[in-house]
């Protein structure tokens, strides 16, 4: 395997002291001269018609500057997702929300919001505004929002489909791959509704200056999109709108591709209003019941095998519960169904699915997209179908999974794989030797072993427009900016592109340093979400950085006499290629003039003299990212305590196939942070409502995110397949360490029980009764 | 609105400053619960007294057989002694679970009572420790079983703006007796326990001279298991015995249903586990193990 001299290494992270010492910036610790706070009245109900709403004494509250409601401020449809800027034809983007409208559609719903000069009086003066609501039926559960009787919550979208939109992927014949298949499993799993519970909340601040320019700081994942739906929503050209990160956010996970909930456009509309810089920060519990959470839903899985274990046959179908907005509710059946059928060689497959409009809280993008409500499911009837056919799950996976250059349904192809090795040593991590004997007969506590595996994307190509763009300037003294749209949401983007522009340009990484996430310095990017940064980006950097190392050593060709394809850039000096390097007259001045006979020169002199004479290197990367599959195996050991139904994680073995790890510190830190969340998503995170629309979890008390006590062992490991299609062959890192591991931790329950359980997450309760019941 | 923030250096001091500030005065400890519930309205109070510059409130000591946990001894302290550990095991494993690290590096043994949660984990634990809490107030001082220090759900008997609880004590447990903490939550921290069961036991010759079981959240404050110490007195030391009178504990508990925490139904079937544990655990604290 090649060596590099900064890609592959696990350097520190750029922002570690700063963020380590408090002293980096987020949205939420902003203030600007004259800035006001604002904060937003929202609905009660879960659906209802506002008659009628009165701010005037909210308006008269001393410190009162501004009261935003659906009858000042534009009524412009928008989506808050990114989706609305890169759907591309012949699909439509659903635009189906208003800043604030006179139907509020589920508890939390934006009504109004005042801007005052501290955050208590605009506090306050929410509470003088009075409203008249028409209470209308509401609908909570999918299913039901699809029956005749079901209140429309839209009225353009009559059947509670967002956009009518039914995704379907046929894939061969799967009526015939069923008929011709020996065996045939059927299952439906109920998935829940999961939260980013990301650290920072939605935030934004808002300027509008006199000449009508719009800035925004905010904690989009997406600066250049949101720029877009600003423009949209204001009527402002979009030259005229900034968006930028300040220069980073407190994590994101999917729940800010596009805008952060409502954050920008409120304060926006009332920093137009008041005339002045205008904050918003939302509280925990608003970021809990008014962002978008992980779609909940219902997912069938059938699956038909030979009677060697082939797969022949499968049949996909997922209902979501889109909420009460669309979001990313087109598209997240869509890479749900995509990815459930890229895993497995599979002849003869069809996919069904959609979202549906109901009164609770939008759901949207969340890291895996889909994916993880196809695994949980497939994944268990993989072993299911492996205890029926006698065999080892393992080795039925081994015998199915996808191979490079085997054919499947998406529109790219499958360029690599290190499955198998994952598979292999993670099975080595876990002990899988010792699966069905870890039980003492009469034990209370038993213990299990389950597995998991799947892929995912490396960007948001084909399901929406997917380009990248970035800059890199070689300054006069030879060191080098680099400017790229993308955030860096904690994933460590601003450490690892640098890293790669290192490598590209033959510098030291303290010679590198970066301009990101804001849309008027850096060119246009789609932003960072579907696990694309470090792949599309870096491609771009990369193109980038070899436009800027031709241009440099083009005039070092120049200035030493020698073709430019003889030499080499490497620890910042060019040299002829075998040749040592020497003759260093720095300091003599010769050098400058280009007057001595040379066989190398450093680039900070080289960059310099390069502007003596009127010249700097200006490296340009302009790409249209291809796409490939990461891919991953977890194996889970856990104990259940038979007596309580409470299940305790023992170890996760996570092994990723990532293509190239360019900072494996940062890749494994990734993908524990997965794990985590996938542990949460299988045992304990779920938000509830009550019979009115409610949500029962919306602190971070009451909703069971797993705590540091909570983590069990967790060995990542990475393998390396060097994708041809990415930068230094690396493939998406940031979703996959969740999208297996609720399958792997089911997997692994019914190993200790026997139970199979079709419905997550396993709190004890749940566990408990069907323990009892299996008892019976 | 908070205007005052005062350091008595004794007790009579603190008690004195709740005086002459006539009921707008408050004691603040930890001030983990009283800080977020000032701002949400729950608390109006003009002035805290804060307790933690009172040395002798910060002090567990032993004295005759009997320990004394000041109202400054924060969750970890208890949890940390080597004392707490050794004569009052369910104490340490209660203080251990309340909130996280960094919570109980601030907030007190005595503010958990005070603040009196149906299922606040040092009282659960000092229930079936015996705890007796010390009372100063204007008049003098008094005596209050911890047991009766609730006044119904999230209501203490003692009132923050004229009392004090300075300590609570409670018997160190002897050769043969045992303590012990059990606790059934949703993660290791930050969660309210969805029950919990603290025990101790006397033994002698291979039999229960008696047996002390509060199980919480089963009522208002933490709730005897009457029966189940009925059973036990007196009976052998053996796996039936405790079975049965884990079973009879369920006499005395009333587990509401939550949303959040669990429904009745789970919580009454696993109930008798969770005592069954804390006692088999509180009886091999005491040196002995069931045959």
């Amino acid at each position: 395997m090649k060596e590099y001299n900064v890609v592959g290494h696990s350097v520190r992270r750029l922002d570690a002291v700063e963020k380590a010492t408090g002293t980096a910036g987020f949205t939420s610790d902003m203030k600007l001269p004259g800035m006001l706070y604002a904060k937003v009245l929202r609905s009660p109900y879960a659906h209802a018609r506002i008659l009628s709403i009165d701010t005037s004494e909210a308006e008269k509250l001393p410190g009162v500057k501004a009261v935003a409601t659906h009858k000042n401020t534009p009524r412009e449809l928008f989506n808050t997702s990114a989706t609305m800027t890169f759907t591309v034809p012949p699909m439509v983007p659903v635009l189906d929300q208003y800043i604030f409208d006179n139907v509020v559609r589920y508890v939390g719903d934006e009504v109004a919001a005042v801007a005052a000069v501290t955050e208590k009086i605009a506090e306050a003066a929410l509470k003088l505004i009075k409203v008249e609501y028409e209470l209308l039926p509401a609908v909570f559960d999918p299913l039901e929002a699809m029956t005749p009787e079901a209140p429309v919550i839209h009225e353009s979208h009559k059947k509670n489909i967002p956009g009518g939109e039914v995704i379907q992927i046929p894939y061969g014949d799967a009526e015939k791959g069923f008929a011709e298949s020996d065996l045939i499993i059927e299952k439906t799993f109920k998935v829940p509704v999961q939260k980013q519970a990301q650290m920072e909340t939605q935030a934004a601040v808002a300027q509008v200056g006199l000449d009508g320019k719009i800035t925004v700081w905010s904690t989009t994942q997406t600066p250049h999109p949101t720029k877009m739906i600003l423009a949209k929503i204001f009527s402002v050209p979009e030259s005229k709108i900034r968006v930028l990160n300040p220069p980073y956010i407190g994590g994101g996970f999917g729940v800010r591709i596009g805008l952060s909930a409502k954050a920008e456009p409120i304060a926006v509309a009332l920093s137009m209003l008041a005339k002045k810089p205008v904050k918003i920060v939302y509280t925990r519990k608003e970021d809990f019941i008014a962002s978008d959470t992980r779609h909940a839903g219902y997912v069938t899985v059938k699956l038909g095998a030979k009677k060697d274990g082939a797969f022949h046959a499968m049949y996909l179908k997922a209902i979501l519960n889109g909420g009460a907005y669309c979001s990313f509710s087109c598209e997240t059946p869509g890479v749900l169904g995509c990815m459930g059928m890229a895993v497995y060689r599979i002849p003869n497959q069809f996919y069904y699915g959609h979202s549906v409009y109901t009164n609770t809280t939008p759901s949207g993008a969340m890291r895996g997209f889909g994916n993880p409500q196809a695994m949980y499911p497939i994944e268990s009837v993989v072993d299911m179908m492996a205890e029926q056919l006698g065999m080892d799950p393992l080795e039925l996976r081994l015998k199915n999974i996808m191979q490079v250059g085997d054919p499947w349904p998406l529109p790219y192809k499958c360029s690599s794989t290190g499955l198998a090795e994952c598979i292999a040593k993670g099975a080595r991590s876990i002990g899988w030797e010792k699966r069905g004997k870890l039980n003492k007969p009469g034990a209370k506590k038993l213990r299990g072993i389950g597995m998991g595996v799947g892929t995912h994307c490396s960007n948001a190509w084909p399901w929406c427009g997917d380009y990248d763009n970035a800059y890199i300037t070689v300054q006069q003294d030879g060191s080098i900016h680099l400017a790229t749209g993308v955030p860096d949401m904690g994933t460590g983007t601003s450490t690892s592109l640098p890293q790669i522009a290192a490598e590209v340009m033959g510098v030291g990484l303290d010679k590198v340093s970066i301009t990101f996430a804001d849309s008027a310095s850096t060119p246009f990017t789609i932003g960072s979400h579907a696990s694309r940064t470090l792949y599309a980006a870096g491609t771009a950097v990369v193109e980038a950085a070899r436009d800027a190392r031709k241009q440099v050593l083009e005039y070092a060709g120049e200035f030493l006499k020698v073709a430019p394809e003889r030499l080499e850039l490497k620890d910042s000096v060019i040299y002829v290629t075998g040749q040592a390097v020497g003759n260093d007259c720095s300091g003599s001045g010769v050098c400058q003039t280009g007057e001595s006979e040379r066989k190398s020169i450093s680039l900070k002199e080289l960059a310099y003299n390069a502007h003596l004479r009127n010249k700097q290197f200006i490296g340009v990367g302009r790409i249209v990212p291809d796409n490939a599959p990461p891919w991953h195996a977890h194996f889970a050991e856990v104990e259940v305590d038979t007596e309580l139904g409470q299940i305790r994680v023992i170890k996760v073995a996570a092994v990723h196939d990532v293509g190239k790890a360019v900072n494996p510190m940062i890749v494994e830190g990734q993908i524990e942070g997965g794990v985590l969340m996938g542990i949460g998503y299988a045992l304990s995170e779920e938000i509830k409502y009550d019979e009115k629309g409610k949500q029962l979890h919306d602190s971070f008390h009451k909703y069971m995110l797993a705590t540091a006590d909570d983590t069990p062992e967790i060995d990542v490991m990475i393998v390396e397949s060097n994708d041809p299609t990415g930068p230094f062959g690396a493939k998406g890192v940031g979703e996959t360490g969740l999208v297996p591991t609720a399958a792997a931790i089911a997997n692994a329950v019914y190993d200790a029980t026997g139970i199979r359980f079709t419905e997550i997450p396993l709190t004890e309760e749940r566990v408990f009764r069907a323990l009892a019941e299996n008892r019976k | 609105m908070l205007q005052d923030y005062l350091f008595p250096e004794t007790i009579s001091e603190a008690v004195s400053f709740l005086k002459s500030n006539e009921g707008q005065a408050r004691i603040i400890a930890g001030g983990t619960d009283l800080l977020l519930d000032i701002p949400e309205g729950k608390i109006k109070t003009s002035c805290l007294v804060d307790i933690t510059r009172i040395p002798e409130l910060s002090k567990i000591t032993l004295e005759d057989g009997v320990i004394s946990i000041g109202a400054a001894v924060t969750h970890n302290q208890a949890a940390n002694s080597e004392l707490i550990q050794e004569k009052a095991a369910a104490l340490a494993q209660a203080a251990s679970c309340v909130g996280s690290y960094q919570i109980r590096n601030s907030a007190t043994v005595i503010g958990n009572v005070c603040n009196a949660q149906p299922a606040a984990d040092t009282a659960v634990a000092l229930v079936a420790l015996g705890a007796v809490a010390e009372i100063a107030n204007p008049g003098g001082t008094e005596y209050v079983p911890v047991e009766k220090m609730y006044a119904g759900v999230g209501k203490s008997t003692i009132d923050s703006a004229s009392q004090l609880v300075t300590r609570v004590s409670f018997p160190a447990a002897q050769k043969k007796q045992g303590t012990a903490f059990v606790r059934l939550h949703q993660r290791k921290a930050l969660a309210l326990p969805m029950l919990n069961v603290a025990a101790m036991v006397a033994l002698e010759g291979g039999k229960f001279l008696w047996a002390r079981i509060a199980m919480a959240p089963v009522g208002p404050g933490p709730v005897r298991a009457l029966s189940a110490e009925e059973i036990l007195k007196g009976a052998e030391v053996t796996p039936e015995v405790i079975e049965k009178a884990a079973q009879s504990a369920l006499e005395q508990a009333n587990p509401r249903s939550s949303a959040l925490r669990g429904s009745k139904e789970y919580r009454t079937s696993v109930l008798p586990v969770l005592v069954r544990r804390a006692l088999e655990q509180a009886v091999a604290n005491a040196g002995s193990s069931c045959k």
